[in-house]
């Protein structure tokens, strides 16, 4: 500390009498501009902007050291590789029944999706609507959402029985909750100016949550229709490869059991393939879509 | 002071002999809100009233209550006790009638351009045709300069310019009154003088009626015609003022400084008072 002192004591003493120096105006302006202000960008800064670009040379990357490692393992029972897979897969997609499986898939998930979304949005309506369905709504999702939908589907067989309507009420045990909840923050943190402004313009009631509240909350609500897509499409895929087969036809998850059963380890990765290329279609085409012509582009998320 | 009692609070001539009845009339207004733990009085029997095309100024320190009782005018919050009546009906809802302009700059509607947020409010009135929609809402971004911004998305502007999109908004509403709480408090010290100069324009233009809340005194002047000045905890009436005819070229003035003395002098008298007894 006194050190201190004596330094700060030192450096005013020096800086006593700072020199009086000439005042200037610069007369024109224009003569000192600099050359660059803007110029274009060169094609690998460019190309290299590009998102999808950048996560196709990840993509390429993995793919590679997949090949190389399968291929020098060289046991195809265990870990096929690349090349082996691409062709199960398309051998089950153009002769075998993959198209059908997802198609299957498909069907029962929009199903409880959209289910779990209704139940989300009546739900979340009455949770700002009156104190009462906030509690109630907070109580719920604090029960239900940490507890793993398929956990519920020995349950659901014993009340639906095999079949679809057990696989959508997972699927909606498996939405609501993560919807719901991410909906309620997205709603309560909307901020106090916007609500003024809204109800300023004699809005309340019903108008007020879908011509205010929705669209200030879309950044998280759109968060949880991802969550919940991709919750949804794990527990199906976990679901189906539990009890396998309803009926007639069987999805994703019962072609992936099935070829397992047959030691076809290419089809089974062929499945796999399958279900992170759906998970990847909608979540970098539909959801990047809808973000680019809502939430991007009113500057509500970057 | 003997300025006090309501025989001196008398209407300034010409606008009284057009419309004796005041357009905005508070009477003993006391309001309170619920903190975490106790009840906080804001205000304590605030009455005021506000003549049509008057630009009355609301001003005091901070913890005065004037941003509680733009909030109860509004239609925000009611009093516990005393009444607001606006054209002699009791407020006791928010309603476009009354249209707010508020200090954070988030009160525009992301999701929508600056046109399109004009064009909701005036949709919501549900006073004007189609046609007349259109023709208001480019009118009044034309009066704030913002016309070429018409199509872009609030998140694009600076913070001045997203004020004068509120002030176009409420504006095109024709709201009877307009309420602006601290609207320019967020700007740099040059974009507020310029708003400043653009807010009377606008009114030199449109003669709306105006309840400005503010804390400094320099802006109470330069915007008000008349100037309630407030003492903080709880707030209470502690003059009404004439501040007539100042514009940025009267800052200087001997007039301009004596006023802003005179009421820099009301402000902190109490803080003195206060000090003496300390002592």
């Amino acid at each position: 500390m006194p050190n201190l002192a004596k330094l700060a004591t030192s450096r005013t003493e020096a800086a006593v009498s700072p020199p009086v120096r000439p005042e200037f105006v610069v007369a024109d302006l224009k003569a000192s501009v600099p050359g660059e202000i803007r110029r274009e960008l060169i094609w690998r800064e460019r190309i290299l902007d590009v998102t999808a670009v950048r996560r196709l040379l990840v993509l390429l990357t993995l793919v590679l050291l997949w090949e190389a490692y399968a291929r020098w393992l060289s046991n195809p029972l265990m870990f096929p590789a690349f090349t082996d897979t691409i062709a199960a897969f398309w051998d089950a997609a153009v002769r075998g029944p993959l198209i059908d499986r997802i198609l299957t898939s498909l069907q029962v998930l929009s199903m409880g999706y959209a289910i779990g979304i209704l139940l989300a949005g009546a739900f979340t309506g009455l949770a700002v609507s009156t104190p009462f369905g906030q509690d109630l709504l907070s109580t719920l999702t604090a029960m239900f959402n940490p507890l793993p939908a398929i956990a519920l589907l020995p349950l659901a067989l014993l009340w639906f029985g095999l079949g679809v309507p057990s696989l959508i009420f997972v699927i909606v045990h498996s939405v609501l909750w993560a919807v719901s909840l991410n909906t309620l923050t997205g709603f309560l943190s909307v901020a106090e100016t916007q609500r003024m402004a809204g109800r300023n313009l004699g809005l309340s009631g019903v108008s007020f949550v879908f011509r205010i509240l929705i669209p200030a909350a879309s950044p998280s609500i759109i968060a949880g229709l991802k969550i919940g897509w991709a919750f949804a499409w794990r527990t199906l895929i976990a679901a189906e490869l539990v009890f396998g087969v309803s009926s007639r036809s069987g999805g994703l998850g019962w072609f992936i059991f099935e070829n397992r059963n047959q030691l076809e380890t290419a089809s089974v990765f062929a499945g796999l393939l399958a279900v992170i290329l759906i998970g990847l279609t909608v979540e970098s085409v539909v959801f990047r879509t809808l973000e680019n012509r809502t939430v991007r582009r009113w500057g509500m998320q970057r | 002071m003997e300025k006090k009692g309501r025989d001196v609070l008398a209407p300034d001539g010409v606008l009284a002999l057009q419309d004796p009845a005041p357009l905005l009339r508070a009477r003993n207004v006391t309001l309170q809100y619920r903190a975490r733990q106790h009840l906080v009085t804001a205000t304590w029997r605030v009455s005021f009233d506000i003549y049509c095309g008057e630009r009355f100024v609301i001003l005091g320190p901070s913890g005065c209550g004037k941003s509680t009782i733009l909030k109860a005018v509004g239609g925000f919050m009611r009093p516990v006790e005393g009444e607001i009546r606006l054209s002699g009906q009791p407020v006791t809802q928010p309603g476009p009638d009354r249209m707010m302009v508020f200090q954070d700059f988030d009160q525009l509607f992301p999701w929508k351009t600056v046109k399109q947020n004009v064009v909701f409010a005036l949709e919501r009135v549900g006073r004007f045709s189609r046609r007349e929609i259109e023709e208001r809402a480019r009118d009044l971004l034309a009066k704030v300069n913002l016309i070429q911004f018409a199509d872009v998305y609030p998140h694009m502007l600076s913070g001045g310019m997203k004020q004068r999109v509120a002030i176009a908004r409420a504006l095109a509403v024709r709201p009877d009154i307009l309420l602006m709480d601290e609207p320019f408090a967020a700007l740099d010290a040059l974009t507020r003088r310029k708003m400043q100069d653009e807010l009377l324009q606008l009114w030199q233009e449109v003669r709306f009626t105006l309840l400005f809340v503010t804390h400094s005194i320099e802006e109470a002047i330069l915007v008000g015609s008349r100037i309630l000045v407030l003492s903080p905890h709880p707030g209470r009436v502690k003059a009404e003022l004439n501040a007539h005819g100042f514009g940025h070229q009267e800052v200087g003035s001997p007039e301009f400084v004596a006023l802003s003395k005179r009421i820099h002098d009301m402000l902190f008298a109490d803080h003195v008072e206060q000090a003496a007894i300390h002592a």
